[in-house]
């Protein structure tokens, strides 16, 4: 009885699960795996010959100085990945109910997830102008004698990316984070007010937990998406000045589709994925102490 | 739960009406700060709009000139007639992104049920290789893609989108952390009455992960709507574009056409909010709340 | 039973999926074969705006040959841009004849077999039709297609300032002269005395090292040609001492737009090519009052006969050697290098084919505004200064690590010497790897 009705539910659980599946087998695993091949040839994009290189790549990139500058930058970027689901978070919660005008708020704080990248990239450059541009206006203006050069320095340049970056993914987690707060039982904050909770209280110890299992998917999925994205640096700042805003996934797109090194962006790649991989595994063992399903 | 019972009784007494009354106060107050807010979130949004109206000359002035000095509707007309008028690369992005939503959503809301609610072998390991290749970063794919595509015939034209555009991992994942929130009891107690994982899927979860299925949805159209790279890529026929690849015929040889591409793109941003506007109907209370108790 | 039921409704499900995608896929398979009934069709890739010309040169065609209709398809000049022309081309779509604009680019079609060697035709002499400067788009000594245009860069100045500050038009000059002149410049009344495309930068270096080689002759890099220093010198006394130029951090991130500071009157000099032509005639989006002179670009050298500047001739274009018209392509490729494309020269594009009038080339570009310009200077840039030329041929990667290096020296994140130091070594190891 047990053994066939386990057998029915895997059946079931392939059923469910196997539409999905196979696109995904066509359209990412198969991909994946060419690419994994890829890493061992110099293949590069139109040419007819291809050899086979061994380890080549994989020492090419261990000695190559723009890997770790790559890589340094990329850690830097990941600062923006929690800051920004904290305070997507708290934005979220501000727009559950506690505002009047809730939906145009909502629209207005998602509009940097739709907006124009080309306008991104032109208004913030603007705004993060050094010498007179409003952001250093404004510092100069409560008392910071020397404002930091953001984008024109290659020292403050990949933080000023984080900024943007927070501020674009601000109202993509937020939106998440409301679908979330909508699963949280009235009762439970009716609960605690007649009990006499403070909103604060209510939020850190009843709207934060509940909505764990959201904060672990935006931080896993917000780590790779992070890790992943170029568009929004290739337009602002094309990896510079210098190469001070370098990450490795415009590191590789740089090398497959500037250089049409195949092969090496095929090697840097695998090493990326290893580094998400390791992040995700270590989130996904440390889930059970803060996520509660 | 049980968290709820910690929670120090510190303003047991106070009256409820006060606590109303100071609490549209507040309310106020959060509206005027996220407000306060909500202007830094717009701000390139704006300048989309000053520029699409602006003279070519006025872009570069500096301080931005955020209300333009003159309305040129030139630059929206332009975008809208001639030979390379916009209608068909809208018609195409609408066909692509809604063809791609509604399926992803479909299939990814499939596939985390079967992650969330179905006890079977191999599933944790399943989901972490789904998982997994959310994390191969797509540059290194676009070349088997592509010999993928040329071999299936379906390289140019709209279905090298439209079909990888249908398999989300985010999305399964997203709806499979959601439908592990709906409580056990409501299926357990459905089974009892004789109910299938069929049913329950439709009948009960999917219902409750209105607000969930709502948000996949816009962002997943987003995605595809602004999807350049693939479009770049897999579509060669002028006729077979879509917005994001028209908007590069504002790059000329040596400078860019913002005036003419910012009429385009805030006319391509309309699609986003619409569904933006609808999906947010989904996104409201109660329908959790109010199942648990029955 | 409700389960095979779904079961079903899946199954159908995934084959609608598979039959639509077939459905599609036919659609397109049979584009280019419409060629043994009817007129031949061509398509023509190229990164100019229709706008700009290209519609109108096709159209002239397709008026004149019924029987060989040319339709023109524009690709962003960029890497995704090529990206996307050389998947087309690696694919055999139909793309007849495409515009390659760089050396390194045609060098990669080349290797990919899709780029047709032109010896097979015998009735056009393009080193004779488009003189010397040619060759140096030869690859394995073959042509693998035909420079059409004239490169020309140049300094533009602001006449008026000129006249006022009593400086003569310079037919030839070092980059010391150049830095006096906006000193002078500046001093009328100028917020900078020149501005440059982030681009056109880079030039000088490639002056130096072209004509005293990138690689030394023990086979490693000459970065370190003390000419280099003297480069990332000037340009930054010009930046930083002088306050003549813009600041690089300043430049990248206001976006400043150059070619309308120049002829808004707030830089005197520009460092440019030919397209400025198309802005500067453009009087209502840019309404200037003063003309404009033209100067050879400055050298770094002091030895006059040492100089090369960037120039020779461009838009190379090849004919696919997957199309199935390839003689039609030819016709049509001939004719748009002899004058064809002269509706083009109103954007720059000065034919290179003697078959073409130089006087005639000048009336398309200037139009209606030969006055605005100082002609005999125009004409000293365009066709007299007899300076050799050359096209930049190196790889994307030096150009692009060479950037990064004079970028961080440009911020002040690090010295001359270090720069150059950096620039040796990670040419150095490009060199290895490519070695190998």
């Amino acid at each position: 009885m047990n053994k066939s009705w386990m057998k029915r539910q895997s059946r079931l659980g392939y059923i469910f699960i196997g539409p999905n599946m196979l696109g995904v087998l066509l359209f990412f695993i198969i991909p994946a795996a060419y690419s994994f091949y890829l890493m061992f040839t110099d293949y590069k994009f139109m040419s007819p010959e291809t050899h086979f290189i061994g380890l080549a790549n994989i020492r090419r990139m261990l000695g190559d100085e723009l890997f770790y500058v790559a890589l340094k930058n990329t850690f830097v970027f990941l600062l923006a990945v929690p800051i920004s689901i904290v305070l997507s978070f708290i934005v979220a919660v501000a727009l559950n109910k506690s505002v009047y005008f809730q939906k145009t708020l909502r629209a207005l704080y998602f509009m940097p997830y739709i907006t124009s990248g080309v306008a991104v990239a032109f208004v913030w450059m603007l705004l993060f102008q050094p010498s007179s541009g409003p952001i250093n206006g404004f510092l100069k203006g409560i008392g910071i004698a020397h404002p930091p050069g953001w984008l024109s320095t290659t020292g403050s340049s990949m933080y000023a990316i984080d900024i943007i970056w927070v501020w674009f993914m601000l109202g993509y987690n937020m939106i998440i984070y409301l679908a979330a707060l909508q699963e949280i039982p009235e009762e439970l904050m009716e609960a605690a007010k007649i009990d006499g909770a403070r909103p604060w209280q209510i939020i850190r110890r009843i709207m934060w937990p509940l909505v764990s299992p959201t904060t672990f998917l935006l931080l896993i999925t917000g780590l790779i998406m992070t890790i992943k994205n170029f568009g929004i640096i290739q337009a602002i700042t094309q990896g510079g000045p210098g190469n001070s805003t370098t990450v490795l996934s415009l590191f590789i797109y740089q090398n497959a589709f500037r250089y049409y090194e195949m092969g090496y962006a095929a090697a840097i790649s695998w090493a990326l994925f290893v580094i998400i991989m390791i992040f995700t595994v270590l989130q996904w063992l440390g889930q059970k102490r803060w996520v509660h399903y | 739960m049980e968290r709820v019972n910690t929670v120090e009784p510190a303003t047991r007494n106070t009256p409820e009406i006060k606590a109303d009354s100071f609490i549209n106060i507040r309310k106020i107050i959060m509206t005027l700060i996220m407000s306060g807010f909500a202007l830094l979130m717009i701000v390139p949004f704006v300048w989309m709009i000053s520029t699409s109206f602006k003279s070519p000359a006025d872009v570069f002035v500096y301080p931005i000139q955020w209300i333009p000095s003159s309305l040129n509707w030139e630059h929206h007309i332009k975008v809208w007639t001639g030979s390379d008028s916009f209608v068909t690369y809208y018609l195409n992005s609408l066909k692509i992104s809604l063809i791609s939503m509604i399926g992803a959503v479909f299939l990814s809301s499939f596939a985390a049920y079967g992650f969330a609610r179905i006890q079977f072998k191999g599933r944790e390991a399943l989901f972490l290789v789904y998982l997994s290749m959310m994390m191969v970063p797509p540059q290194v794919l676009f070349v088997p893609k592509f010999i993928m595509f040329e071999w299936a015939g379906i390289y140019n034209t709209h279905w090298a989108l439209i079909l990888p555009g249908m398999f989300t991992i985010f999305g399964v994942f997203m709806l499979r952390q959601f439908f592990l929130t709906v409580p056990a009891e409501i299926s357990e107690a459905a089974f009892i009455d004789g109910a299938g994982h069929f049913r329950i899927f439709f009948q009960l979860i999917l219902p409750l992960a209105k607000p969930a299925l709502a948000t996949l949805a816009i962002i997943d159209f987003s995605w595809h709507w602004n999807d350049y790279e693939n479009a770049l890529v897999f579509l060669l026929d002028k006729d077979l574009y879509t917005v994001p690849l028209g908007l590069q015929n504002f790059i000329l040889e040596n400078n860019v056409d913002y005036n003419g591409m910012m009429a385009a793109a805030t006319a391509g941003i309309i699609p986003m909010l619409i569904i933006f506007l609808i999906g947010q109907r989904y996104i409201i209370q109660g329908v959790a709340g109010s199942a648990v108790k029955g | 039973m409700r389960n095979k039921k779904w079961l079903t409704v899946l199954t159908v499900c995934v084959l609608m999926l598979g039959v639509l995608s077939g459905c599609g896929g036919n659609n397109k398979a049979n584009g280019g074969e419409g060629s043994n009934s009817g007129p031949v069709k061509l398509t023509m890739w190229g990164a100019v705006p229709p706008e700009n010309g290209p519609q109108e040169v096709v159209d002239t065609w397709n008026t004149a040959h019924p029987d060989i209709q040319v339709e023109y398809v524009r690709f962003v000049n960029d890497d995704d841009g090529n990206l996307k022309l050389d998947t087309a081309l690696s694919t055999g779509q139909n793309v007849d004849l495409y515009v390659n604009y760089t050396l390194t680019n045609l060098d990669k079609r080349v290797k990919g077999n899709i780029a047709l060697d032109l010896s097979g035709y015998t009735d056009y002499n393009i080193d004779e039709k488009m003189g010397a400067d040619a060759a140096s788009w030869k690859v394995d000594d073959k042509y693998y297609g035909m420079p059409t245009k004239k490169n020309s860069f140049f300094f533009a100045l602001n006449k008026e300032a000129l006249d006022k500050a009593g400086l003569a038009i310079p037919t030839a000059w070092t980059w010391d002269e150049a830095r006096e002149y906006a000193v002078k410049l500046k001093a009328e009344g100028f917020k900078y005395g020149l501005v440059q495309h982030t681009a056109s930068l880079v030039d000088p270096l490639d002056s130096v090292l072209v004509k005293d080689g990138y690689v030394k002759a023990d086979g490693t890099s000459n970065m370190d040609d003390p000419l280099v220093t003297q480069w990332l010198e000037t340009l930054n006394g010009m930046m930083k001492d002088d306050l003549t130029t813009p600041p690089l951090g300043e430049q990248l991130t206001s976006k400043m737009p150059v070619e309308n500071m120049f002829l808004g009157g707030e830089s005197a000099m520009i460092n440019i090519g030919e397209w400025l032509i198309r802005s500067s005639n453009n009087t209502t989006e840019f309404p200037r009052d003063f003309q404009i002179a033209f100067a050879p670009v400055p050298r770094l050298t002091g030895n006059e006969a040492d100089f090369v500047k960037s120039g020779g001739l461009g838009d190379f274009i090849s004919i696919n050697s997957k199309s199935k018209n390839k003689d039609a392509a030819w016709e049509f490729l001939k004719w748009y290098a002899d004058g064809g494309m002269l509706p083009m020269a109103a954007g720059g594009r000065l034919p290179s084919s003697n078959a073409v009038d130089q006087q005639t080339a000048i009336d398309h570009l200037l139009g209606d505004h030969a006055d605005s310009y100082d002609k005999e200077s125009l004409e000293f840039v365009l066709y007299n200064d007899k300076t050799p030329t050359f096209v930049r041929g190196i790889a994307q990667e030096i150009v692009d690590m060479r950037a990064q290096e004079y970028e961080k020296y440009f911020l002040g994140n690090q010295t001359a010497a270090e720069t150059v130091q950096n620039m040796v070594k990670r040419h150095n190891d490009f060199l290895k790897l490519q070695g190998k």
